[in-house]
Order: C-alpha cells, then sequence, then structure tokens
C-alpha cells in the first residue's frame, strides 16, 4: 500500500553496471560454496548410521580383496583395447594399467578391431598368414619370459591390423603425432597390433631375433616412416624410413557397375530447394489476397453533399427520398428538386400532370443531380434534377454539411494512412519472399554446380582407382611386441574454417571426441572442441562422440556445409547402427 | 483495447535466432562440465538481470548484491536446466522473479515502483485515453496500490516493455492468461480514467 512511485528515475550507468561485473568472484563464491557443501557431506560420515555404512563397507572391501588373494590363479579376461605392451613394459611384470586403457580406448564400448589368435610352437617358430593376405614370421626360440628364459611350448600370438580410417577410430588408438612440440596427424599405410602369450602371461621376443610382419597395404605411395607406440609416453616414437615397398601388384580394375555415373537430376538438396523456391509464388500471392481484403475492409469514405440554395424561379419538386438509398442526401432534409437546365423536355404543364410514379435515381453527375422518373401509364418523362434547400434549411444544413466534411476529411487521410501502411506492409512481405526466392535461386545454382563437380570427381576417383588401385607389401621388423606403424604426419588442414554447432535432431551436442575424416588420404584428424579447419579441396566426414554415442555427418552433408559456410552440423546417430569397424566403414562410405 | 499495440516499441533482448539459442545451448553445457564457462552468459546476462532487480527498488547496492545472488544461485543449479527452446535469460529471470520476491516478503519498504512519463503515456493508449496532466498523478497511486501480482504484470508491459511470451516464462503463467489479466487490470484503470475526467 505504501509502495514508493519514482517517476523519471536517473538510469544507472553501464559503467556504474560493468564496474560491479566480477565473474571471478562469482567463480570463487561458488567454488567455496562447493567446498563447503563438501564439507558437510563429510560431517555426515561422522553420524552413527553414517559409521554403520562404512564399517559394512568396510567388510566388504576386506572380503573382496581376500577373495582375489586366495582364487586369482587365472588371467583376467581380455578386451581388445587393453594390454597393450610397450617397449618399456616389456620389462615389467604388470604391463596392464588403468593408464594404458585410458590412453587407448574404442570410441565406443562395443567397437573394436579383434584381434585374431594364433597358435606357434616357439622351439619351431612358423609363418602365419593373416586373411588380409599379411605374413608373420616367427624364427624359432623368437621367445623369452619375463626373466629372459628360452620359452619352449606353446604361444599365442595375437595380432590385428588396421588398414583405413574406420579402424583406426575404431580401435581407439591416437593418431597424433608430437615431434618437438609440433603436434602433427598420421596419415596411415597401415597399422598392426601383435602380442604374445603363453598361459595367459606376456612373453617377450628374443633379444636376439626379430619378428617380421609382411604387411599387406593398400596404399603405394612411398612417402610413409615406421613408428610404435610408447603407451607410457604417450607418443609414437620414430624408427625408421620406411624403404620396405614390396610386390607392387595390380588389382583387377572394378567394374563398369561401381564407376560413378554423373547422374542428371538434380540432388536431393537441389529438389529440395526447387520445392521451396516453387512454394514462393503461393505465398506472394496469399499476401496480394490479404492484402486486398484489408484495404476493402477499411471504411468506406463518402464525400457529402454540400447543400444548394434553392433558385427562385426555376421549377421545383417536392419528393419523398429514401435516404438509406442516398445517404448523401441526409444532408438535405426537406429539400426541394430543381429542373435542370439541361432537360430540354421540360415545360410548365409537366408540372400540372398527377404522375402516377415518381422515382428517384443516380444522375449522370453521382452525388450532385439525380434522375427523376416520372410515369402516368405509357409516357414517361425524365428529368435531371439537384437537390436544393431554402431559408433555415439551408443554413442548419450547411452547417451540418461543414461537420459532416470535416469528419469525412479526416476519415479520407486516415483512410489513405492505412492505405499505405497496408500497401507498405505487403510490399515489405513481397521483397522478403522475392529476396529469398532470389536466394534460393543462387543457392540452388550452386549445388547444382557443386553436385556436377562431385559427381564428376567421384567419376575420376573410381576412374582413377580403376587404374591405379594396388597392393603393396610393407615390412615390419620387430623386436618387441606392440603398435607400429607406417605412417606420414599431416599438420592440420588449412584454407577454410567454421565455428561448428553440432546438432541432432535440432539440438545441440557437446562432442567429447571429434574425428575429421579425410577421405582424400587414409587420415583422421583428432581434434578438439573449437574451431573446425579443412581444406575446402578435400572431401571430409565427420564422427563425433558424445556421451558414449557415436554421430556421423557424412561427406555429402559436410561438402554441403562446407560450400554453403553454415556452422550448424547435422549429425545421425551411428551407435545402434554400428557395431565394428566395418559396419563404421559402411557409415562413413570409406 | 489492443494488447498487442503495435505502437508500442517491445525490448528485442528476448528475441533469439535458432542460431543464437543453439549457441547459447553450447555454452550452457559446457558451464554444466565447469563453471569458469559460464562466463558468457554472465557477461551477457548480467545488465539485464541487474536492470530487472533495480526496477524494482531504490537500494543499488542491495540491487547489486541482489543480482550477485541471482548468478550464484543460477550457477549452483545450472546442472538442473534443461533445453525448453526459450532463452536462458526466462531461466535467469525467474530465479531474479524469485530472489526479488524473497526480499520484499522480508522486507516490503523495499518495493518500489520505477517508471517514465512515457510509460505512463502507453497506458492511457493502451486504454484508449488521450493523456493528460491530470491522470499523471491518478496513474501512480492505482498502480502503485495494485496488489503485487498485478503490479509484476504492468511493470514487466509497460515499464519494462516485455512480450507477453517473455511474461509469460518470469511469471510461470501462459501468454494468454497473462494477456487476459493485463486486460482485466487495464479496465479498471480505462474505468478510473474515465470516472476522473468526468
Amino acid at each position: 500500500m505504501g509502495t514508493k512511485f519514482n517517476l523519471d528515475r536517473k538510469p544507472v550507468t553501464d559503467e556504474e553496471i560493468n564496474s560491479h561485473k566480477d565473474f571471478g568472484e562469482l567463480v570463487n563464491k561458488f567454488k567455496k560454496q562447493s567446498i563447503e557443501k563438501a564439507r558437510s557431506d563429510v560431517n555426515f560420515l561422522k553420524n552413527k548410521k553414517a559409521t554403520y555404512s562404512a564399517i559394512i563397507a568396510g567388510v566388504a572391501v576386506v572380503c573382496t580383496v581376500t577373495y582375489f588373494a586366495v582364487f586369482k590363479k587365472e588371467p583376467p579376461k581380455e578386451t581388445a583395447n587393453d594390454k597393450i605392451v610397450t617397449t618399456q613394459q616389456q620389462h615389467t611384470s604388470t604391463p596392464e594399467t588403468k593408464l594404458n586403457k585410458a590412453f587407448i580406448a574404442p570410441p565406443i564400448s562395443k567397437l573394436n578391431v579383434p584381434y585374431t589368435s594364433y597358435k606357434v610352437k616357439a622351439e619351431q617358430g612358423a609363418t602365419i598368414k593373416h586373411k588380409s593376405n599379411s605374413k608373420i614370421i616367427i624364427p624359432k626360440k623368437a621367445f623369452v619370459d619375463k626373466q629372459g628364459q628360452d620359452i619352449v611350448g606353446e604361444v599365442e600370438i595375437k595380432y590385428r591390423e588396421f588398414h583405413n580410417q574406420a579402424d583406426i577410430i575404431a580401435s581407439g588408438i591416437p593418431m597424433t603425432y608430437d615431434s618437438a612440440g609440433v603436434q602433427s596427424h598420421f596419415e596411415s599405410a597401415g597399422m598392426i597390433d601383435i602380442k604374445g602369450y603363453q598361459n595367459g602371461e606376456p612373453v617377450f621376443i628374443n633379444p636376439k631375433k626379430q619378428i617380421t610382419v609382411e604387411f599387406s597395404s593398400e596404399h603405394t605411395a612411398d612417402r610413409y616412416n615406421m613408428y610404435e607406440l610408447d603407451t607410457v609416453a604417450k607418443n609414437w616414437t620414430y624408427l625408421s624410413r620406411d624403404n620396405s615397398l614390396v610386390n607392387k601388384k595390380q588389382l583387377k580394375p572394378n567394374t563398369q557397375s561401381e564407376v560413378a555415373m554423373i547422374e542428371k537430376k538434380d540432388s536431393p538438396k537441389a529438389q529440395e530447394i526447387q520445392k521451396l523456391i516453387d512454394a514462393i509464388p503461393p505465398k506472394i500471392e496469399a499476401e496480394k489476397i490479404t492484402y486486398t481484403k484489408k484495404v476493402n475492409q477499411l471504411p468506406k469514405t463518402i464525400e457529402p453533399s454540400k447543400p444548394t440554395k434553392a433558385i427562385a424561379g426555376r421549377p421545383q419538386f417536392e419528393l419523398e427520398v429514401n435516404y438509406k438509398e442516398f445517404p448523401e442526401l441526409e444532408a438535405f432534409k426537406n429539400a426541394v428538386f430543381e429542373v435542370g437546365a439541361e432537360n430540354k423536355n421540360y415545360n410548365s404543364k409537366l408540372a400540372d400532370i398527377t404522375w402516377s410514379s415518381a422515382e428517384v435515381s443516380e444522375g449522370p453527375q453521382k452525388g450532385k443531380n439525380y434522375l427523376l422518373t416520372l410515369k402516368l401509364r405509357e409516357r414517361v418523362e425524365k428529368l435531371v434534377v439537384y437537390p436544393a434547400l431554402t431559408g433555415v434549411d439551408y443554413d442548419k444544413a450547411l452547417k451540418s454539411y461543414e461537420s459532416k466534411f470535416a469528419d469525412y476529411k479526416n476519415l479520407v487521410i486516415k483512410k489513405e494512412a492505412d492505405e499505405k501502411r497496408l500497401k507498405e506492409e505487403f510490399e515489405a512481405k513481397q521483397a522478403t519472399y522475392l529476396a529469398e526466392q532470389k536466394r534460393l535461386g543462387e543457392e540452388y545454382i550452386k549445388e547444382k554446380i557443386r553436385w556436377q563437380r562431385e559427381q564428376q570427381s567421384q567419376l575420376n576417383n573410381a576412374m582413377q582407382d580403376f587404374t591405379s588401385q594396388a597392393i603393396v607389401t610393407r615390412v615390419f621388423s620387430l623386436s618387441n611386441f606392440g603398435i607400429f606403424n607406417s605412417d606420414c604426419p599431416n599438420s592440420l588442414p588449412k584454407g577454410a574454417s567454421i565455428n561448428p554447432i553440432y546438432v541432432t535432431n535440432e539440438k545441440p551436442i557437446m562432442p567429447n571426441t571429434i574425428y575429421l575424416i579425410c577421405h582424400n588420404k587414409n587420415l583422421v584428424y583428432n581434434l578438439q572442441y573449437g574451431t573446425l579447419k579443412f581444406n575446402p579441396k578435400d572431401a571430409y566426414s565427420l564422427c563425433i562422440i558424445s556421451n558414449g554415442k557415436m554421430y556421423l555427418c557424412n561427406k555429402e552433408t559436410f561438402s554441403s556445409i562446407a560450400s554453403s559456410k553454415e556452422n550448424k552440423i547435422p549429425l545421425t546417430e551411428l551407435s545402434n547402427e554400428v557395431n565394428d569397424a566395418i559396419d563404421l566403414r559402411k557409415a562413413i562410405g570409406i | 483495447m489492443l494488447l498487442d499495440a503495435v505502437h508500442m516499441e517491445f525490448s528485442p533482448r528476448y528475441h533469439h535466432t535458432a542460431d543464437m539459442l543453439l549457441d547459447e545451448q553450447m555454452i550452457i553445457e559446457a558451464a554444466k562440465q565447469n563453471p569458469e564457462h559460464f562466463g558468457p552468459l554472465y557477461d551477457k546476462y548480467y545488465k539485464q538481470i541487474f536492470g530487472y532487480v533495480y526496477q524494482r527498488m531504490d537500494d543499488k547496492d542491495t540491487a547489486f548484491d541482489l543480482t550477485a545472488q541471482v548468478f550464484l544461485k543460477a550457477l549452483t543449479n545450472i546442472e538442473k536446466y534443461e533445453y525448453k527452446g526459450v532463452p536462458f535469460a526466462s531461466w535467469l529471470y525467474r530465479i531474479a522473479h524469485s530472489e526479488v520476491m524473497q526480499l520484499f516478503r522480508n522486507n516490503s519498504k523495499l518495493r518500489t515502483v520505477n517508471a517514465d512519463i512515457s510509460d505512463l503515456r502507453n497506458i492511457c493508449e493502451e486504454v484508449e485515453e488521450e493523456y493528460m496532466e491530470q491522470y499523471k498523478g491518478i496513474l501512480m497511486t492505482v498502480i502503485k496500490d495494485l496488489p503485487e501480482d498485478e503490479l509484476q504484470l504492468i511493470e514487466l508491459r509497460f515499464f519494462e516493455k516485455r512480450a507477453f511470451k517473455e511474461i509469460a516464462e518470469i511469471l510461470n503463467l501462459t501468454e494468454t492468461n497473462a494477456k487476459v489479466k493485463l486486460y482485466r487490470i487495464l479496465e479498471r484503470v480505462k474505468k478510473t480514467l474515465t470516472k476522473t475526467s468526468k
């Protein structure tokens, strides 16, 4: 009730407001508050219930530890992404650490590249032929145990290969390479992961021997180096230049059906744009109808007739008028109708006739004169008559007229303004639609050109594959087990960039991992969230991991975004349809 | 009475494009992970929230303290924030509204009404009455004596020039409900003004 009302209070300046802004203070308060909350949670433990819970939990831990101490004989079951043996770890008794698991982890739990297991008699050695045509050549007495003693008997070799971007992503093996602080990303000619076990215990390669892997690679260039993954240093170690290309052989050319043909019809995106363009003229037409309707609904303006004073001596008629039919005659109440001079057929005798009917209709000058039709049997006389007033009636009518004319003028001004506003509104909407039509038209042409280029490029690539796809053998000479690759470091792509917003089903998602897959090279860039750089001449897909789910922006969509400079990147969830690297490869379109 | 009057300019601060909403959502998601990422939201909305708080009181220091309190509450509860297709501002205003109301419950003397003369003119136009000097005092009395919920509607609509969508979000009403309530208040205002002019 007693609330104070301030009128036109002096506003607070931006400087004053900004002087109170202190985000650091806010974060400090927040942190302090969080610590206090954490402390109060700790205090909770001091109460009795919490103490009992702690005792029960403690007993459970002791029981669990005892169980493992007594029954731990069998090695833990192995998954593909753990048990990575490194150079340093070969000499330790516990090769698996939490660190390794975190360092090499498939992006989603069900995705991985499985190992193939081979049994080898250590004292005999063997040459194993892998399903990819790669060969693992194991000499006699190639293994020692952790004490350095020769191993006799059956050794299990676990082996897997990584050939393409899907394999690389699925493996979770980091493909970034830090050389003296300069980070690069590996373009791969192939990668292997090999390890050996006897009775579940890791074995090591005899320092006097080497295992040779003749790796079948689809990548024929000779720009690659050999690297080994050091999972402790969390970096790749350069081994040597890869000069091991052997047995280059031509593959059978692709069949004609695999060659992409330039489609004459528009791309799906162009078809969508065309639909949008086609929808615009009906929208403009609808706006036009609405505009016309609104204009017609504006109040009608009828100019009131100025009363005329009756001229003495001019022939007159007194007539009853339906004022509803002729509202402008309202001002002429008690009016007489003077016969106009233009009526050549008029003579004074007409006034003496008792006419059976006298009708008033619009005259030649609308609102000014009227047509009086007099009838008696077959005789019809038409006279142009003018309403006129006499004496007090005239003065009264003139006054009324002046007031009505002023209203009329105001109404006309208002109506004109309303009409102008409606017209402007309509024209603005029309202009917006036309601009949209123009923009879409340009987009359509761009998309058409892009589509044609892409089709052409696909055809060229297919033709290139047709003539040059080959398999070569790359030779890995191994003195220890681990992960090795034949790769070529690449810096981040340049030429174009966007600040991406990743969306799925119109909702934004925050990526945990971003893989930019280059389709022109066997290369996956593992990126941080932020500006996305790419080479506009290359083709890319994007694979995003967010909250344990995998999403894809395929080559076509990425290309369209890259050319349109959009920053919203639509993603499709892959988690349900991708169960292994082969599914992923298909999804990516490699 | 035209509640969606075209002649009154409304604040554009509530209007966000889909891209702006998405950008904002990205920041919110980042802030959920790390409070340091809340910075852009703090920068973006500090002035607006202060304006909202200070609009309702005279004590500037209290207004600044309360604004800080609003942002601390927002940061503390940001994990509970769910994106519902409206700007993050709506959520902040709700916190601010709740904090301000709590303050007035504890100390009603702090409550003031602040308006410009042009705001009173807008109210007159809205009720299709030509503004006259004599209306100024009447309007001020009528408005300051309104119950709190009705006063808030007048403040949000005419003194802060907010769209009904935003008003509805802040007061947790439907848009139609906000319009109907305001219409009724204005009808009463109109009656009072008409009585006075006679």
